[in-house]
């Protein structure tokens, strides 16, 4: 925190060199501020990728380092989406893998030998530096560069940018929100200047950015909806032409580059925007043009028409394919959208956790940016009200809001800090009267601003401690003293099934577990967290709410070897599979004649798994899977055996007997349980009594052979035949 | 006494779509058994105090299918629309055995209703295509759902452009304002505030305004977790938001404007004061929602 303030005392007037020395040491201690900020979970609990889609990212990388570039853009995975597979090379964003993939080719050049683990593990945090300097950039060509530095102090660790980049979470946002803001201050640079090295620049970043990350849409329409407003306001310039429309051609010519997006660019409606307002421009440049040839009154007649037409038909256009191409997407997609609670609109709280003193006081920055409003200034207003807007619609766009947030929010300290943190030997006109009076109030206005900045610093660490630094692959339980229990029960049972299965089984889990499988335990799984193929989970999902036998038919025609299941009753964890149980029957396919959701509610409406729980639910394959044995279990003595401790019951259902599967694995926690589908017998068994005319004889033998020494398959054989006898 | 009985059914469906019932009516037309008739029911709760907001989208789209059904050319007597209100016919409800609402049941012209005859509101939702779809289903009676057009949104775009228009042209000598700074500041502040304060959440997910106790009937403006808000806890959080921001904006001005020493003095001191103490009071409020969060400042 200590950068900060100096940052604000000095600089104003220093010589040129004191200024730099300072804003490079404030950079690198934000740097190393953010870097260490985000090492919880490292120091925790160890250098590990966490979650879930960082398994995927982290298995790519590893592909592409082992296997080369043009191995991985050509990588044909056939061990997830058993049997489809996954076209990977045109299915993902590479700029991430190929980031961490460079990164680690020159550090082992330089014969700095680490594994690809580490690189991935630790990129995120090295990128919130980068991010920081970028947003120093923007920011100080936005306003000022006292405000530039406050900035990237601020974004180095406002929680809203942490919670995606903690060391171990390995995910595209890590490195795109530096390409975002890279570009922004590029495109502001040659918006500033006019130049088409610039504007090349801006292309390049732009470029990388679209490698990064899906949310490049929000670059491409923010660049043309500045330009369009620029028009509007009569801020047209030949800057901002040759800007924009360098910036249009080559960086479309760049995303089209990547084979994922391919030719989305020219063909859907989240780009049509700026392809209007290029055709806007060059109209509007023409007409320009025109205006020296033409007479006044000829031409103000042919300016209004050409432009309202050309304006009002572009943004006719631009409004029905946004709003037709959007509602489709939701339509066909809202299960699965809605079962992810990522997609969800954000609460007050939530901003306020993620931002904090900022969420209040942008505002106020935004504010002294319109009222001194110049060609940068339109754009970051736009960029505030656009990214406020769909960070209120969605909890995870608050990563594209909290970049500006922090300039912004810059802006309005550093503006207070200027005024009252001034040098008063510098004053041009030194106020007459009540001179320490002013001083006071001076000092009490800094004293309390930098009291409320500590505050937002303290809340930065709390929350990124608290929130957002455990890997969830690794669990932590406090006791009552303090000292921490290390659940590894994730790693003990993927371990298990690299080491103990065979190295082509197929093992069956919900779709949130897949990448974890697919990393960890390199096993081929059916459905991953892809969710590309909204039948096969659904699929899965009916065989988890089906009866035994149903299922047994679903899996054996999907040649399912293990199954993997998730069960938090023993230990109180609440992510468990029984909790997530009504998506898979909500996502799978319903046939009249099959159970509907609410037969696995209990006629009052409840879902319990007690005794008083829906027989369907208490015979469905999920249920006996994480109860199995459970029922002989006595956790302590204050509850009955089989009590569950997430849900608070106890269990409905407690002599459960599996016939297609056996336990194969359960983790020590009981977290994870892996069960082995059987193979099919090689006659059916006879289900009914023997005849009596045999049992004779094999009583007979059956004390012939006991009394031998010899354990015998016939032996075995015979003691299975005698016990079918007795009952 | 059964034509008796259609006779007074097709008169109440003809004065109302939806016949209204209390229990005895409802034993009587319903349940009793000489009946050719088939009857959709609705077992509801619509009355204010007992806050069912799903009751009343339900009954909007009961509503829809009903008049469809009501003022289409194949209206008879084979299929009528009733509604049981919890507060006029409790004991169907407690006789039905049935504890939650909305409940769509069908009771069929020969027999007992069956399981299907049960709507299953939880996985199709009530959208009045498919409760016509299963009403089809039920009753071989094809009903076509024909939905008033909602011109609500096009009148009030059209409203607001014609007033946006209307306005421009009255001032079309002095056109000033459209670069008045400040105008467009406020515009982007409210943008601003209304996004930060979660009004997107209200308007997905429509929370009550506030929570009023039915025991002891103290009203709670905030929601004690931090996964929901109420519609009024929205308010006051925006009204903080504002006023911290104000606080900013009047420390600047209190330091740049060029009037008279005492004016900036209290200009600056209320500038601070809105900043610190809003602050605080903010602070304190998600400390009380956010359960274990362990900071405050001077308000606890």
């Amino acid at each position: 925190f200590t950068p900060l303030r100096g940052g604000l005392s000095g600089g104003l007037s220093q010589p040129a060199g004191w200024q730099s020395l300072l804003s490079f040491t404030i950079l690198f201690l934000a740097w190393l501020a953010g870097f260490s900020a985000r090492l919880f979970a490292v120091i925790r609990f160890e250098s590990i990728i966490h979650e879930f889609d960082p398994w995927f990212n982290y298995r790519a990388t590893h592909h592409l380092t082992t296997n080369g570039f043009y191995e991985f853009l050509n990588w044909f995975d056939e061990r997830a989406w058993y049997p489809l597979g996954r076209i990977v090379g045109g299915t993902v964003y590479p700029g991430l893998m190929v980031t961490a993939g460079l990164i680690h080719y020159v550090l082992n050049l330089l014969h700095v030998t680490v594994h690809i683990r580490d690189v991935c593990v630790f990129l995120a945090p090295v990128f919130s530096g980068l991010t920081s300097i970028s947003t120093f950039l923007l920011t100080k060509e936005l306003w000022n560069q006292g405000a530039g530095l406050m900035a990237a102090c601020f974004i180095a660790i406002v929680p809203g940018y942490i919670s995606r980049s903690v060391a171990g979470s390995f995910d595209n946002e890590g490195i795109a929100i530096f390409a975002l803001q890279f570009t922004y201050y590029l495109w502001v640079k040659s918006v500033k200047t006019g130049s088409v090295f610039w504007s090349i620049g801006c292309c390049l970043s732009y470029f990388y950015m679209v490698s990064a990350w899906g949310g490049y849409v929000f670059i491409i329409n923010l660049i043309p909806l500045h330009v369009f407003v620029l028009l509007l306001m009569q801020r047209f310039s030949k800057r901002v032409y040759i800007a924009y429309s360098t910036f249009y051609i080559i960086g479309l010519v760049l995303s089209m580059q990547i084979p994922f997006v391919g030719f989305q660019p020219i063909r859907t409606s989240e780009h049509m925007a700026a392809a209007g307002v290029f055709v806007l421009l060059q109209v509007y440049a023409f007409l320009q043009y025109l205006k020296d040839r033409l007479t006044k009154q000829e031409f103000q007649t042919l300016f209004f028409l050409g432009v309202s037409l050309a304006a009002g038909a572009v943004f006719l256009s631009v409004i029905y394919l946004t709003y037709t191409g959007r509602s489709s997407y939701a339509k066909i997609h809202i299960p699965i959208i809605a079962s992810v609670s990522e997609h969800q609109p954000t609460t007050w709280v939530s901003f306020f956790f993620d931002l904090h003193i900022l969420v209040c006081t942008f505002p106020a920055g935004l504010w002294f940016c319109i009222k001194n409003i110049n060609d940068e200034r339109v754009f970051v207003a736009l960029y505030a009200i656009s990214a406020v807007y769909f960070a209120g619609v969605m909890v995870r766009l608050m990563l594209t809001l909290t970049p500006v947030v922090c300039m912004l929010s810059a802006v309005a300290f550093s503006s207070v800090f200027e005024h009252y943190l001034g040098d008063d030997m510098k004053r041009q006109s030194p106020p007459l009267e009540d001179s320490s009076d002013e001083d006071d109030r001076k000092n009490a206005v800094t004293m309390l601003m930098l009291m409320l900045l500590m505050m937002f610093a303290v809340h930065c660490t709390w929350v990124t401690s608290n929130a957002y630094s455990s890997p969830s692959v690794v669990l932590a339980s406090y006791n009552n003293d303090g000292s921490r229990n290390i659940l590894d029960d994730f790693r003990e049972a993927y371990y298990w099934l690299r080491q103990n299965t065979d190295e082509h089984a197929r093992v069956m889990s919900w779709w949130d577990y897949g990448y974890q499988i697919a990393g960890m335990a390199n096993r081929t799984t059916l459905v991953d967290n892809n969710t590309w193929n909204n039948s096969h989970i659904a699929l899965v999902g009916k065989a988890m709410s089906s009866n035994e036998t149903a299922a047994y038919d679903i899996m054996r025609s999907l040649d399912v070897d293990y199954v993997l299941i998730i069960f938090g009753g023993v230990i109180g964890y609440s992510g468990d599979d029984i909790n997530k149980f009504l998506w898979m029957v909500r996502i799978s396919p319903s046939v009249a004649s099959q159970p509907q959701e609410s037969d696995y509610f209990t006629p009052q409406g409840e879902f319990r798994v007690d005794k008083a729980g829906s027989p369907t639910l208490l015979n469905c394959l999920m249920y006996k899977m994480s109860y199995y044995r459970f029922g002989e279990m006595q956790l302590d003595f204050r509850t009955p055996p089989g009590f569950d401790r997430t849900r608070n019951a106890e269990i409905g259902n407690k002599d459960i007997k599996l016939k297609h599967l056996e336990e194969a694995f359960t983790s020590e926690h009981w977290l994870v349980r892996i069960y082995k589908v059987k193979k099919p017998e090689n006659r059916d068994r006879v289900e009914h009594k023997l005849r009596g005319a045999d049992t004779t004889k094999q009583k007979y033998t059956s004390k012939k052979v006991s009394g031998g020494a010899e354990a015998s398959s016939e032996g075995v054989f015979i003691q299975e035949r005698t016990q079918l006898d007795g009952t | 006494m059964l034509s008796e009985k259609v006779e007074q059914m097709m008169e109440w469906s003809s004065r109302r779509s939806v016949v209204r019932m209390n229990g005895d009516k409802f034993r009587r037309f319903v349940k009793a058994p000489p009946r050719n008739y088939s009857v959709i029911v609705m077992f509801t709760a619509l009355q204010p105090q007992r806050q069912c907001s799903v009751c009343r989208q339900a009954n909007e789209e009961y509503q829809v299918l009903a008049n469809s059904w009501r003022y289409s050319s194949a209206f008879s007597n084979k299929l009528f629309f009733t509604v049981v209100d919890y507060d006029e016919g409790a004991d169907v409800f407690q006789q039905l055995n049935m504890n939650s609402a909305p409940t769509f049941m069908h009771f069929p012209a020969k027999g007992k209703p069956k399981r299907a005859d049960t709507f299953d509101l939880q996985r199709i939702g009530f959208a009045s295509e498919q409760l016509a779809k299963w009403i089809a289903d039920r009753t071989d009676v094809q009903i076509r759902v024909f939905r008033p057009p909602n011109y609500s949104g096009t009148i009030a775009l059209a409203l607001l452009v014609s007033l946006v228009g209307g306005l421009l042209y009255l001032r079309r000598n002095n056109l000033e304002f459209i670069y008045n700074k400040t105008g467009w500041a406020m515009a982007a502040l409210c943008v601003v505030f209304a996004m930060t304060s979660g009004q997107m959440w209200n308007h997905i997910r429509g929370p009550p305004y506030a929570h009023k106790n039915p025991q002891n009937g103290q009203v709670s403006y905030i929601h004690g977790s931090s996964q929901a808000q109420f519609v009024a806890e929205s308010h006051i959080i925006l009204l903080l938001n504002a006023a911290i921001t104000m606080g900013m904006v009047l420390l600047n001005e209190a330091a740049t404007s060029k009037g008279d020493v005492g004016k900036r003095r209290i200009i600056c001191l209320v500038g601070l004061g809105l900043v610190v103490f809003f602050f605080s009071f903010l602070l304190s409020i998600f400390r009380s929602k956010y359960h274990g969060y362990p900071y405050s400042f001077l308000i606890k």
